[in-house]
């Protein structure tokens, strides 16, 4: 007979990858670090029934980057599994080996924020238009418009006339 | 149709041009209210189709582009598209708020500055989202234009100015900074 999940069990067994929080009754974060991400969530699956995955988000704390990976299962206790990147160098392995769904996220946070995920086999653009400029991250706190840029749609020259 | 041609075919075309006006709806990066709005058009209580007006699929059957929400920047080239296959003579109906001038949208980094940047706009509704008697409004007003149009021989007699507010002199048009 299985034990029940319960936030004290996660607490026990999630100690390994960091420090693990209780923010909420039901809401558990646990900070990690990027190289342990993918057995964490490994981990969680298999042993403690965490088996969706709700949604990836990201925030730009200024110095890094941090995602949280929530997930959630049957016993209704959700998950947050955060991970810091640095500002200068964004790169992280992906998830969407274990979590399929995770890919479109991480094309979105791709797009937006500018974190490379290594090993996602489809890093296209998917939120932005196609002829955004690459090295323009709108998400970002410290992005503004520049006045100069193309970024996309149909350039309009100058009206006779008018 | 360069010179006014006043033969019994050109006159029947125009006749029934405006006594039928297919119309063909967009959505630019809309938040749907105005198609609803525009689906209320459709049913039993405004039923625009006993004026003759007819929404169609494709554009290459439409006299009319209605265009709802403000342009996206992925949208833009595809509504450029959309526009250049309709057959001349062709009208705009720039729809609600966003169409207008933004409306909620105005400023985001990923919007055209305004509709008329992307298509020439005929006429403009305001309303958030605009009532269906206001979209009917709209769509004889652009029928008059049409009439008129079909007198002058053309759509050249009436300059196109772009929208108040958008000033789109001597600057990429793409983004409000």
């Amino acid at each position: 007979m299985t034990r029940p999940v319960t936030v004290e069990t996660i607490t026990e067994r999630m100690k390994e990858f960091g420090v693990v929080e209780q923010v909420r009754k039901n809401r558990i974060r646990v900070k990690t670090v990027p190289d342990r991400i993918h057995d964490a969530i490994t981990t969680s699956q298999a042993m403690l029934g965490f088996d969706r995955l709700i949604t990836i988000s990201t925030v730009d704390n200024g110095e890094t980057l941090e995602l949280l990976y929530h997930l959630i299962g049957s016993h209704r206790i959700i998950i947050s599994l955060s991970i810091e990147l640095p500002r200068d160098k964004p790169v992280t392995p992906t998830v969407s080996d274990l979590l399929l769904p995770a890919g479109i996220y991480e094309r979105q946070i791709h797009d937006l924020f500018g974190i490379t995920f290594e090993g996602n086999p489809n890093m296209k653009k998917i939120i932005l238009n196609e002829d955004w400029p690459g090295d323009e991250f709108p998400l970002r706190k410290d992005w503004t418009p520049g006045p100069d840029v193309f970024y996309g749609g149909i350039r309009v020259e100058k009206r006779e006339g008018s | 149709m360069a010179v006014p041609d006043t033969g019994m075919s050109r006159r029947l075309v125009n006749w029934a041009r405006a006594k039928s006006p297919w119309i063909t709806v967009y959505n630019s990066g809309a938040c749907n209210a105005c198609d609803i709005e525009i689906i209320a058009c459709l049913m039993p209580r405004f039923d625009v189709e006993r004026f003759g007006i007819l929404v169609k699929g494709s554009p290459r059957h439409a006299d009319i582009l209605i265009v709802t929400g403000h342009v996206t920047l992925k949208q833009a080239s595809r509504l450029r598209r959309v526009w250049e296959q309709m057959p001349e003579p062709k009208y705009v109906i720039a729809m609600g708020a966003c169409g207008a001038a933004g409306g909620v949208f105005h400023g985001l980094y990923h919007m055209m500055a305004c509709v008329d940047c992307v298509v020439p706009v005929d006429v403009y509704v305001a309303g958030c989202p605009p009532r269906p008697d206001e979209i009917i409004n709209a769509v004889v007003t652009c029928l008059n234009l049409m009439a008129e149009d079909a007198a002058h021989g053309g759509k050249e007699w009436r300059r196109k100015k772009p929208a108040t507010g958008a000033d789109t002199e001597g600057k990429s048009c793409t983004v409000i900074p």
